[in-house]
């Protein structure tokens, strides 16, 4: 392989200079550490550059923030809208959504299925199915909720009716404000784990 | 020459280097079974080639992703054939690896001293699944986004470390512009290095070694070249032949931009990913919980390819390794097939298929137009568009009552769970289509709806006696005036003398109609049929009452004077988009169906926006490209 045999007969551990060994083994330390520092340097700014998202204070979340009330809360529709009958109806929900650089006024950032009880109570999940983060859907004829990604399947109270998914949907606090404006507390939970971790207010 | 020659080997050597890399010795000759390492290298080449050429076109973000992406494919010269190069040959190198793979074990070209070399090319696979995965998304459509969100939401599952890596692969908590721009950068830049740099060592410890010749040795020792590079040429030309076909009969698909609002129920992962999709399916594996199948029970496998070669020591070992490594591809084969196998007898996936497909069509449709793409990305071109929103709308909203065309809007069937099913437990699933209890509207305001209610009145909107309410019925079809004058003058209308006097007053009544996109009205019928609805006079009778007794029309152009009061509802821009959203908000109003009308209104159900979108896809007023979309139920 080597082509010049003159070259074979050096390795780096012989390469001694002139003036003797105590020198070299001090030049080879003090190269060592120099190419070590160079390298080191840009490599760990750039990591810790690379390490943002897991460094950088976002502002608190929580309070009356874009379109939320002090308590958290986004109105999502008029009562009127989701059915007497208690059938679930999907609703798309809106925040101010910031994106990096850019904020967005009053886009759809979720969906949520409202569900009227006989009491006259509201219930919402989150849409987002447990399992992966897919969107479960509605079906009417089996009364239930279906996740197209996997197959999970969740009853109308949102219990889990196979063992796909590892919790329950997620269900989130309503309030109706003044008997007429149905407001839900929007979260998104970490998709796969048995407890809810919210991920997103 | 031949002394220029001479000097410029002197400076360079590159003779030694030449001979060094083209005259490697092949014993027993050169063989079609050594190919897969050369198409893999070349299908890798292809990827930096074409890689490059897509990056000086490609803007990653999430307002310019999907836009440059359809930009390349759809409007820049020979864009779809670069980029469709880069999708397939993406697919053909995880392919050839899974052969070279193959190849490798059951060849023992593992075992000593090659063990550092198979080691290598562990490491590369890995490299290789790293760009697939980052490529997909990088278009920043509905695919690659919610296929990729399973991935990283798998990644997130991962113990202690999981969330800390999904925070820092997606750049925050949820997918933005800096998922983007960290995918670019691992799939253009971190993941390309690293495979070069793998690469160059995987091929000099393979030559350091030397092919491992398989006995017995069918023809005297050769070298590379040319006998052995001649094989792997042709085999790289098949691949990309393959590729090319792939690229001219069915091209790179770009589904509709990518919007976390609008769920996609078609989400599933590049084919060759569909064994693991299905092995998280199973119920007694997600028993163990998500980390269990998604990353446990892959990461054992891989650990069984990293012993291989230890293993490999003894010749049961080596058996062993061969036995599993077609276990494991018949699984993943078989995983493969019924995954296939059982989306396509899903309906709901396949109407969900059916429908990803037109909105990706539409939204590139929408993007051609002389307005183009707005600066806030082509996400809001579909949120706008009411015939993407409309049937959506329609199905949450109306179809309890209404149908589209015989479905809900959306081109699903309204459904409710048969009554016998109820008493034999829920798993058995039975479904009847549900009967519409209000009007068909898939053709509202058009001259066959006009035509249908002035002959047919009871027929058109026979539907109303489902109703629960039978007063709606006894109002509208036993007792109602029109139902009425429709059944004394079917007869006298359907005359073969009076066609053109039916005909006239159609053309009258499509006048007022808002509906857009009909033919153009013919004028003169239209006057024809004005003289009809104020005199009631056919070419062969009189009708038994006049239209305009009860009903009000715009008065011809020529007249001055405003809409005159009617007592049944008021036909001026009947099905137009102002009509539909007053109509829609209360359909109780005198102008309207006054006291007859028996369908709630909505104008506290509806937000401004969806009533507008929604009466806008029934009036026919969004965009229509001249190039028709697919067939479909619109």
């Amino acid at each position: 392989m080597p082509a010049d045999p003159a070259q074979n007969d050096r390795s780096l551990a012989d390469a001694a200079p002139a003036s003797g060994p105590r020198r070299s083994f001090l030049a080879k330390a003090l190269a060592f550490l120099t190419a070590g520092v160079l390298m080191t340097l840009p490599t760990a700014a750039g990591l810790a550059f690379f390490l943002d998202p897991l460094l950088r204070k976002r502002g608190a979340s929580g309070g009356a923030v874009g379109r939320r009330d002090a308590d958290g809360f986004l109105p999502v529709t008029p009562l009127a809208a989701i059915p007497a009958d208690g059938r679930p109806q999907i609703f798309t929900v809106y925040d101010d959504s910031v994106d990096a650089w850019n904020k967005f006024a009053n886009q759809p950032v979720g969906r949520v299925f409202l569900r009227r009880l006989p009491d006259g109570s509201v219930t919402a999940f989150n849409v987002r199915c447990p399992h992966l983060g897919c969107a479960v859907d509605y079906r009417p004829a089996q009364s239930d909720y279906l996740c197209p990604c996997h197959m999970s399947a969740f009853g109308l109270d949102g219990q889990k009716k196979n063992e796909i998914p590892p919790r329950d949907l997620d269900s989130l606090e309503v309030k109706v404000k003044d008997k007429s404006e149905v407001w839900v507390r929007y979260e998104v939970f970490k998709a796969g784990t048995p407890d809810r971790i919210v991920v997103s207010g | 020459m031949t002394s220029l020659i001479d000097w410029f080997d002197s400076r360079t050597g590159y003779r030694h280097l030449l001979r060094e890399v083209l005259l490697e010795p092949v014993p027993g000759g050169a063989r079609w079974r050594y190919v897969w390492g050369s198409t893999l290298v070349f299908t890798f080449a292809v990827q930096v080639i074409t890689g490059l050429f897509l990056w000086t076109a490609y803007s990653p973000s999430a307002q310019t992703a999907w836009e440059s992406v359809y930009f390349i494919q759809d409007v820049m010269s020979y864009g779809w054939l670069v980029r469709g190069i880069h999708h397939y040959s993406a697919q053909a190198m995880v392919v050839l690896m899974a052969l070279h793979l193959i190849q490798v074990i059951v060849d023992g070209a593992y075992r000593a001293p090659r063990e550092i070399n198979f080691w290598l090319g562990l490491i590369l696979m890995q490299i290789v699944f790293g760009l697939a995965l980052t490529g997909y998304l990088l278009p920043w459509d509905q695919k690659g986004y919610y296929a990729t969100q399973v991935s990283t939401e798998i990644m997130g599952a991962a113990p202690v470390v999981g969330p800390l890596l999904q925070q820092l692969v997606q750049g925050g908590a949820k997918y933005g512009h800096h998922t983007l721009t960290r995918f670019f950068a691992m799939h253009a830049g971190f993941l390309p290095a690293a495979l070069m740099l793998f690469l160059v060592l995987h091929v000099y410890m393979f030559r350091r070694h030397g092919l491992t010749v398989r006995s017995p040795q069918r023809r005297p020792e050769t070298t590379f070249w040319p006998d052995q590079v001649l094989r792997d040429a042709v085999a790289c030309l098949g691949v990309l032949a393959v590729v090319l076909l792939c690229v001219i009969f069915k091209g790179a698909d770009l589904s509709a931009p990518a919007d976390p609002s609008e769920p996609y129920s078609a989400a599933r992962p590049e084919w060759y990913f569909l064994f693991l999709f299905r092995f998280l399916k199973f119920q007694q594996v997600e028993h163990y919980g998500l980390a269990f199948g998604a990353i446990y029970v892959p990461t054992a496998i891989l650990v069984v390819f990293v012993l291989m070669p230890l293993v490999g020591r003894w010749k049961a070992g080596h058996a062993f390794n061969v036995f599993f490594v077609f276990v494991l591809m018949a699984g993943i084969a078989g995983l493969t097939g019924l995954a296939i196998y059982e989306d396509r007898r899903n309906a709901d996936f396949q109407l969900a298929v059916n429908e990803a497909d037109r909105s990706g069509e539409r939204a590139v449709q929408l993007a051609r137009r002389p307005e183009m793409i707005p600066v806030a990305g082509a996400v809001t071109l579909l949120r706008d568009d009411p015939l993407s929103q409309g049937p959506k709308i329609f199905a949450a909203n109306c179809s309890s009552c209404h149908r589209y065309n015989e479905t809900d809007g959306t081109g699903r069937k309204v459904t409710v769970a048969a009554k016998e099913s109820a008493s034999q437990g829920s798993s058995v699933e039975s479904r009847v289509e549900a009967p519409a209890t209000a009007a068909d509207l898939g053709n509202l305001g058009s001259r066959e709806w006009i035509r249908s209610v002035l002959v047919d009145f009871k027929n058109h909107f026979a539907p109303l006696r489902n109703a629960v309410d039978k007063k709606v019925p006894e109002d509208l079809l036993d007792n109602g005036e029109m139902a009425d004058w429709s059944e004394t003058n079917k007869g006298m209308l359907t005359d073969p003398a009076n066609k053109e006097s039916l005909d006239a007053l159609v053309e009258l009544l499509a006048s007022q109609s808002g509906r857009f996109a009909q033919t153009p009205e013919q004028k003169a019928l239209v006057e024809q049929g004005r003289k009809i609805f104020e005199t009631g006079t056919l070419a062969k009778g009189k009708l038994s009452a006049n239209c305009v007794d009860c009903h009000s029309i715009a008065p011809a152009a020529a007249k001055k004077g405003g809409v005159k009061e009617s007592s049944a509802p008021a036909l001026a821009g009947y099905g137009s988009v102002d009509w539909l959203t007053r109509f829609i908000a209360d359909p109780g109003r005198p102008e309207n169906y006054g006291e007859h009308n028996h369908m709630p209104a909505f104008k506290n159900q509806l937000s401004a926006r969806e009533s507008d979108l929604l009466a806008r896809w029934l009036a026919g007023d969004y965009y229509r490209s001249s190039a028709p979309i697919t067939a479909a139920a619109h």
